[in-house]
C-alpha cells in the first residue's frame, strides 16, 4: 500500500491554502483527516500531484454559538462534534451523528468539514445537515460564499464546493432536544446502508436520507405528509415514514439491494421520529 | 449478563498449571516492541512488489517489461518465463487417490487461474518505486470463459479451469463405514433431506503475510524469515523448491500476527523471494498488502452439500448420507484436496450414527484456492450434523436436546469408534450439555422466549453439541509426520532453556509451557524461557495447526524434562553416595531421606553439571534433554454451546441476548488462555454465521478484497460470553490435554445459526444459506408475513 | 454488470447518429477523453482519464462502432485497462424520434476488473450512470 509520488505543502493560512489550489488546480487536493484521501492514495486510486494539507491551518477548529446558531469550524474532529457540550445542549443532532461514525481513531483524526467535501453518498453527516437545513461557508479566490445544505451535496462524491475552494465554517440552528439520527450499518465499513436524521421543530419535521441514493437527500414526501399535523400519531408518523425512498433511485451493492435500502430508509425514518419524540 | 473477570494469578505463587497467568509474550507485543517480518531492516536490502492479475481466466499474449526496467531505483523486473524454472512447484502435501493435479508455478505461466494470479514480481530500492515498477509493466491478457461456481462447474459444457486437465473434478473421494448404509435406509420409517452452504471466508490475520529472504553467497545458506505457522515444514518443503540443501536452510517465523491457518502453507512468494535474494546477491523483502492478501491468501470453507438422514419415528438416527461439493479455487495449496476430507471424519458428530455415507467432490474453479481455516473441515462437520439434528427433531416434533442424548455415547463407552472410522479418546458429553444448561438458565430461557413469542417477536435459541479432532496428530494419519520434538535445557545458572518445535502465533505457549516447566522443574516461572520459531534454534518440528501444540509438542517437553530430572538424580545420588532409587526430587529440590540431610538444589546441581569435576563415571557433563513425542491417537475435544438471538422484524438484524459456551479441553494449562482461545473462536463464528462472505462475482472478479467490503467482526458485535467448562483427560497424553485452538468456531456456528433458524421456525421458514444476512432474514420474514 | 439508461437529446435521430459516429464529436463529448484517433473504419484508440471527484484514473484502450444501422441504433465495443483495472463490454444503443429531439436507449454489459472491481462494488454502478449520463448530456450540447 505505497501511493504514487507526490509533493507536498503545508499552508499556515487558508488565504495561502487557496492560492496553492489556484495555483496546481485539478492536481491538488486538500489534506485534512486523511481518512478517505489517504486510503484512496495508498491503492493508487487517487494520485493529487499536490497534497495541500491544511490540518495545521490555527482557528480552524471550533465549537461556539453565534447568534441562534452554532458555528464549527471546518477542521472540527468528529470527536470533538461528539463531544461538545455545547452542541448537545443547543443542537443536539450533529453530536450524536458523529457518535456514529466509524470507530473511536477514524473520529479522532476525520474532520467535518473534509467528510462533507468528501461528499461519499454512505456517509453520516449528509442526512443531519440537511435535516437541520446547515450553512456552509466556503473560501476561494473569488473570495467566500455561504452554500445552503440543500445545495451542497450535488452528486456522487461531488460537493457544491469548487476544486479551488476550502470549507471554512458549518452553521446549524440551535433545535430543540426533539432530534434523532438513526442508522443501519454496512457490517464492513461502518457506512450508511441508510441513515434516516431528524429534526421536529415549530416549522415541521425535517428529514435528511443518507446512504441509499448517489448523494444525500431531504425526504420530501415524509416532510410534506408532516406538515402541518399537530399530532404525530404512530400510524401517521409509519405513514408519512414510508415515503422516506419514494421517487428515489436507490443504490443497491453486495451489501444491500437497492429495495432492501429504500426499506430501510423507510424504518429508520419512522424509528428516528418515534426517538426524536420521546426526547421531547 | 455477568461479565467474569479473571482474578489474576500471583506469578509467585505455584503450582503454576491450572492458574490464570497473563501471557508472558503480550507485555512486548502490547508495547509495540514484538519484531514482525516487516520490522527486519537488512543492510542492502531491496523490496519486491509483485503484479497479479486482474483477470480470472485468461491467456497472457505478451509482457512488455521494458517500461518498468527503465525506472530509477528498479533492480529486475522478472516474469514466470525468468524464474519458474529455478523455483520448482508449490507443493501439495496431501495424499488423494487419483487427483487432478494442476502444475503450480510460483508465477503464471502463459495463463492466469484467478485474480490475484502472480503475474510478475518487481524489485527496487524502495517499496514505492517497486510499486511504481509494477504499475508499468504492460500484459496483453486475452480473457477465457470464467468458472466460479462449484456446483455449475461440475456441470457438462461448463468453461474449464484447467483445460489440459479435462474436467473441474479434482478428485472423488468416498467415505463410508459403519453398518450397511442401504439397509439402513430401507429400515428407516423417514428420511430428513436437507441442503446446507458453507460460504467462502477470508482469513484475514491482521497481519498479511510477509518475507524476507537473505543469501550468504559464500557460505551457500539461505535465511528466510516468513510470517507463517509452519518454519519447519518449509524448511522440508522449500530445498526442492529452489535447490538449497535443508542443512544450509534456516527458516525463522518471527512475531506472527494471526494465522488462523492461512499461514499454514508453503507459498509462491517464499520460494519466489528466496530465489531473488540468491539470484540478485542481496537481501529481498515482500510484505503482502491488505488487498493482495484478501486475493492470493487462501480461503477457507467452501462447500455445499445435499444431506439425508435415515430415522425411526422415535429418533432413533440408523444412518447419515452425504454428497459434498467442495470448491478447491484453481490451484492446490498445501493441504486443499484434503481439508474437505476431514468433513468426512467428524460427520457423525458425538453420536452414534451406526451407518455412514458420503461423498466429497472437490472441484477447481477460477479463484483463490481454499485450504485449512481455523477449524478446516471439522466446522463443516460440526454445522451441518448440528443443523441436520435440528432439522430431524423438528420433522419429527421431538425435543431436539432428547434427541442429541439419546445418541451420545456415554462416558463408559469411551475409547468409543464411531461409524467414520475414528476412535474418540475420552468424553462426557451429557454433562457438558448439563453444564451448559445449568448456565444459560435454560427453563428460564425457554419461558423467555414463549413470553417474546407470544408478544410477537422473533426469538429463538440454538444449541450445539460437538466434538472435534484435535492434537494432530499420529504420523499415519498425517502426510509428513506428526510428532513433535522438543528440548529442555538446565543452564549453568540454573536458569532453564526451552525449544519447542511447535511455532506459536498467538497460542501463548511461551507462558502455557513456562508454566509446565516451571511446576516440573521446580523453578521461579521468570527463570524459564521457551524459544520456537526458528529452524537454527529449535532444530526439528512439525510447527503449530490443528490445536496441536500444547497436546503434541507440550508432551514432547514433559518426556524431556523427565529424562532431564532422570539424569539429574543420578548426579544428586553420586554427590549423596547412593544410588538413584533414593534420591527424591520435589520441588526443584533432591533429597535422600535416610541417607542424609543434605539438600541438593538446581543452582548446586547445574554447577556440577557443567564444571564436570566430580562426575561420575559414564554420566555426561550438562543437563539437557531432547525428545521426539509420538501421539497414538488424535484427542477429541467437546462441548456444548447455547445460544439465544432476537430478530428485529423490519430490519432483519440479529441480536444475540445470550451466549453460554461449555467447553472440554481437559485439564487445562491456563484457564485465561482457554478462554481466550473461545472467545475469538466464538467471534468468528458470529462472523460467519451473521456477515462474513468471500465474493467473487460472475466475473470472478473478488468484490470483497478490502475491509471496506470483506466484514470481519468487531468488538461491538460481541456479546458478553458467559464460558464455563467439564475436564475430562484424554488417555493420549501424560497432561491429559486436548486441545482449545478451535473448539470455539466449530462449536459455535451451529449454535448460533440453529438460534436464527429457532427463531424463524415459527413462521415456518426452515431454510437459509450462511450468512444469515439482515437482508437475507427481512427477505425470508417479508415472504412469509 | 449491465446498464441500462435512457436520455434524451435535442436533435433528431440522424444527426445524433452522425454525432456519435464522428470521432472529433467523441473526443469532446467522452468525459474524461484526452486522446482519440481512429485506427480505421469505425475504430478508435482512446486515452481517457475517467473516475468520479478525486478518484480519476486514466485508462488506453480501443473502441469499435458495430451493427450500424442508421439512424436507429449502432452498438458500441469498447477494452481499456490503466492502473485501476480494464473495463470492457458493448453497449446497444437506439435512437427513437420523439418529436424534435431523440430518446436514446443503452443497454451495456460492461465488465470491469482488477482494483476497481475489488474495492468500488459501491461506487462502480453509480459512477458508471453518471459518466454515460454526462456523455449523453455533453452529445446534446455539442450537436453543431
Amino acid at each position: 500500500m505505497f501511493p504514487a509520488h507526490f509533493d507536498y505543502v503545508r499552508p499556515a493560512t487558508v488565504e495561502e491554502a487557496v492560492k496553492l489550489l489556484a495555483k496546481h488546480g485539478d492536481d491538488a487536493k486538500l489534506l485534512t483527516g486523511g481518512h478517505s484521501l489517504i486510503p484512496a492514495m495508498k491503492l493508487r486510486l487517487a494520485r493529487p500531484q499536490v497534497v495541500v494539507d491544511i490540518g495545521r491551518i490555527a482557528n480552524l477548529s471550533y465549537i461556539r454559538e453565534t447568534g441562534g446558531a452554532i458555528a464549527i469550524g471546518a477542521m472540527t474532529t468528529h470527536a470533538d462534534i461528539e463531544a461538545s457540550k455545547t452542541l448537545r445542549d443547543k443542537s443536539p443532532l450533529l453530536a450524536e451523528t458523529a457518535s456514529h461514525i466509524g470507530d473511536a481513531q477514524v473520529r479522532n483524526k476525520g474532520t467535518i468539514g473534509g467528510s462533507l467535501v468528501h461528499a461519499d453518498p454512505a456517509a453520516d453527516y449528509p442526512a443531519s445537515i440537511l435535516a437541520l437545513d446547515a450553512e456552509i461557508d466556503v473560501v476561494g479566490p473569488r473570495g467566500k460564499r455561504t452554500i445552503k445544505a440543500v445545495d451542497f451535496f450535488v452528486d456522487l462524491l461531488q460537493s457544491a464546493v469548487a476544486a479551488d475552494e476550502i470549507v471554512t465554517e458549518i452553521r446549524v440552528p440551535a433545535t430543540a432536544k426533539t432530534v434523532a439520527y438513526v442508522k443501519t450499518e454496512q457490517k464492513a465499513s461502518g457506512f450508511a446502508l441508510a441513515g434516516a436524521a431528524v429534526v421536529i421543530g415549530p416549522g415541521g419535521v425535517r428529514v435528511g436520507i443518507t446512504g441509499v441514493a448517489a448523494t444525500a437527500y431531504r425526504a420530501a414526501g415524509v416532510e410534506k405528509a408532516l406538515a402541518g399535523q399537530t399530532s404525530l400519531t404512530p400510524d401517521l408518523i409509519a405513514r408519512a415514514s414510508a415515503q422516506a425512498a419514494a421517487g428515489v433511485d436507490a443504490l443497491g451493492d453486495i451489501h444491500a439491494s437497492p429495495e432492501f435500502r429504500a426499506h430501510l430508509a423507510q424504518v429508520n425514518t419512522r424509528r428516528a421520529i418515534e426517538k426524536a419524540l420521546t426526547r421531547a | 449478563m455477568r461479565r467474569r473477570r479473571w482474578p489474576v494469578a500471583d506469578p509467585n505463587t505455584t503450582p503454576y498449571v491450572g492458574r490464570a497467568m497473563k501471557r508472558i509474550e503480550d507485555p512486548r507485543l502490547i508495547r509495540g516492541e514484538g519484531t514482525y517480518t516487516d520490522d527486519l531492516r537488512l543492510p542492502g536490502m531491496v523490496h519486491a512488489a509483485i503484479l497479479r492479475s486482474p483477470h480470472a481466466h485468461a491467456r497472457i499474449r505478451k509482457i512488455d517489461t521494458t517500461a518498468a526496467k527503465a525506472i530509477p531505483g528498479v533492480v529486475a523486473v522478472l516474469t514466470g518465463a525468468d524464474v519458474n524454472a529455478s523455483c520448482g512447484l508449490v507443493p501439495c502435501a496431501a495424499a488423494i487417490p487419483d487427483l487432478k493435479a494442476p502444475k503450480h508455478t510460483v508465477l503464471a505461466g502463459d495463463r492466469v487461474y484467478f485474480v490475484g494470479h502472480a503475474v510478475a514480481v518487481a524489485v527496487a530500492s524502495d517499496p514505492y518505486i517497486a510499486r511504481d515498477a509494477i504499475e508499468a509493466i504492460d500484459v496483453d491478457y486475452d480473457p477465457l470463459p470464467v468458472v466460479t461456481n462449484a456446483e455449475d462447474a461440475v456441470k457438462i459444457g461448463s468453461p474449464l479451469t484447467h483445460p489440459d486437465l479435462g474436467s473441474n473434478v479434482a478428485y472423488t473421494h468416498n467415505v463410508s463405514g459403519g453398518g450397511n448404509i442401504d439397509e439402513a435406509f430401507r429400515k428407516a420409517d423417514r428420511i430428513v433431506k436437507h441442503r446446507l452452504y458453507h460460504q467462502r471466508l477470508t482469513p484475514m490475520p491482521i497481519e498479511p503475510r510477509g518475507v524476507v529472504a537473505s543469501y550468504h553467497t559464500g557460505e551457500g545458506t539461505l535465511t528466510l524469515w516468513t510470517a507463517t505457522q509452519i518454519p519447519h515444514l518449509i524448511r522440508t518443503l522449500l530445498p526442492g523448491m529452489i535447490g538449497v540443501p535443508e542443512n544450509k536452510m534456516r527458516i525463522v517465523a518471527p512475531e506472527v500476527g494471526g494465522g488462523f491457518g492461512a499461514k499454514l502453507n508453503v507459498y509462491p512468494e517464499e520460494a519466489l523471494i528466496a530465489h531473488l535474494a540468491m539470484r540478485l546477491h542481496t537481501p529481498v523483502k515482500w510484505i503482502e498488502s491488505r488487498r493482495d492478501n484478501a486475493a492470493a491468501t487462501i480461503h477457507g470453507r467452501d462447500q455445499v452439500g445435499e444431506y439425508e438422514v435415515a430415522v425411526k419415528n422415535d429418533g432413533t438416527i440408523l444412518g447419515l448420507k452425504s454428497k459434498t461439493i467442495a470448491d478447491l479455487g484453481s490451484y492446490l495449496q498445501l493441504l486443499t484436496p484434503a481439508v474437505p476430507t476431514l468433513t468426512g471424519l467428524v460427520l457423525t458428530g458425538c453420536y452414534t450414527i451406526p451407518a455412514v455415507k458420503m461423498e466429497i467432490v472437490g472441484v477447481y474453479t477460477n479463484k483463490m484456492a481454499t485450504d485449512a481455516y481455523r477449524g478446516a473441515g471439522r466446522p463443516e462437520a460440526t454445522y451441518l450434523i448440528e443443523r441436520l439434528m435440528d432439522v430431524v427433531a423438528q420433522e419429527l416434533k421431538i425435543d431436539r436436546l432428547d434427541l442429541r442424548l439419546k445418541h451420545f455415547p456415554a462416558p463408559g463407552d469411551f475409547p468409543f469408534p464411531t461409524s467414520c472410522g475414528l476412535v474418540y479418546d475420552s468424553g462426557n458429553y451429557a454433562a457438558a450439555l448439563t453444564k451448559a444448561k445449568q448456565l444459560a438458565n435454560w427453563d428460564q430461557l425457554l419461558k423467555d422466549r414463549a413470553a417474546a413469542r407470544a408478544a410477537g417477536k422473533l426469538s429463538g435459541i440454538g444449541v450445539s453439541t460437538y466434538v472435534e479432532i484435535c492434537a494432530m496428530g499420529p504420523s499415519k494419519a498425517m502426510p509428513a509426520g506428526g510428532w513433535e520434538w522438543g528440548c529442555v535445557r538446565m543452564e549453568i545458572s540454573a536458569k532453564v532453556t526451552v525449544i519447542t518445535g511447535v511455532s506459536p502465533h498467538g497460542q501463548g505457549q511461551e507462558t502455557t509451557f513456562a508454566q509446565i516447566v516451571a511446576d516440573r522443574v521446580g523453578v521461579p516461572i521468570e527463570d524459564v524461557v521457551i524459544l520456537h520459531g526458528d529452524t537454527s534454534v529449535a532444530h526439528y518440528g512439525r510447527d503449530t495447526y490443528g490445536s496441536r501444540g500444547t497436546a503434541v509438542g507440550g508432551t514432547a517437553i514433559v518426556m524431556c524434562i523427565d529424562k532431564m530430572i532422570a539424569k539429574a538424580k543420578t548426579l544428586a545420588a553420586h554427590l549423596f553416595e547412593t544410588t538413584s532409587d533414593h534420591v527424591v526430587f520435589e520441588n526443584g529440590r533432591f533429597t535422600s531421606p535416610g541417607v542424609t540431610n543434605r539438600v541438593i538444589t538446581w543452582p548446586e546441581l547445574a554447577g556440577e553439571f557443567y564444571v564436570a569435576k566430580n562426575l561420575p563415571p559414564g554420566l555426561e557433563p550438562g543437563l539437557e534433554a531432547s525428545s521426539f513425542f509420538e501421539p497414538q491417537n488424535f484427542t477429541f475435544p467437546f462441548g456444548t454451546h447455547i445460544c439465544a438471538v432476537d430478530l428485529d422484524r423490519d430490519t432483519g438484524h440479529v441480536k444475540i441476548t445470550k451466549y453460554v459456551a461449555v467447553d472440554d479441553c481437559g485439564p487445562q494449562i491456563n484457564p485465561l488462555i482457554v478462554e481466550g482461545q473461545v472467545q475469538g473462536g466464538i467471534a468468528h463464528s458470529i462472523g460467519q454465521v451473521l456477515f462474513e462472505q468471500t465474493i467473487y462475482n460472475e466475473d470472478g472478479q473478488l468484490v470483497t478484497g478490502e475491509f471496506m467490503d470483506y466484514a470481519i467482526p468487531r468488538a461491538h458485535d460481541i456479546p458478553d460470553y458467559i464460558l464455563g467448562s467439564t475436564v475430562t483427560p484424554s488417555p493420549i497424553n501424560p497432561l491429559g490435554v486436548k486441545g482449545v485452538g478451535e473448539a470455539g468456531t466449530i462449536g459455535a456456528t451451529p449454535a448460533i445459526a440453529n438460534a436464527v433458524m429457532d427463531a424463524l421456525e415459527p413462521l415456518g421458514i426452515t431454510h437459509m444459506n450462511l450468512p444469515m444476512t439482515p437482508e437475507k432474514v427481512w427477505q425470508a420474514i417479508k415472504t412469509k408475513t | 454488470m449491465k446498464l441500462t439508461l435512457s436520455s434524451t437529446v435535442p436533435a433528431d435521430p440522424s444527426r445524433v447518429f452522425a454525432a456519435l459516429t464522428d470521432p472529433e464529436v467523441l473526443r469532446r463529448t467522452i468525459p474524461g477523453c484526452e486522446t482519440l484517433t481512429a485506427t480505421g473504419p469505425d475504430a478508435y484508440e482512446a486515452t481517457l482519464k475517467i473516475g468520479v471527484a478525486g478518484l480519476k484514473g486514466t485508462y488506453t484502450g480501443k473502441a469499435a462502432i458495430t451493427d450500424q444501422r442508421p439512424p436507429e441504433r449502432l452498438t458500441l465495443s469498447f477494452e481499456g485497462k490503466g492502473g485501476p483495472g480494464f473495463v470492457r463490454g458493448s453497449a446497444a444503443i437506439t435512437l427513437t424520434a420523439d418529436g424534435d429531439a431523440t430518446r436514446v436507449d443503452c443497454a451495456a454489459d460492461v465488465h470491469v476488473g482488477g482494483l476497481i472491481a475489488a474495492i468500488g462494488s459501491r461506487l462502480v454502478d453509480a459512477a458508471a450512470r453518471k459518466l454515460a449520463d454526462d456523455f449523453f448530456r455533453q452529445i446534446g450540447s455539442a450537436l453543431p
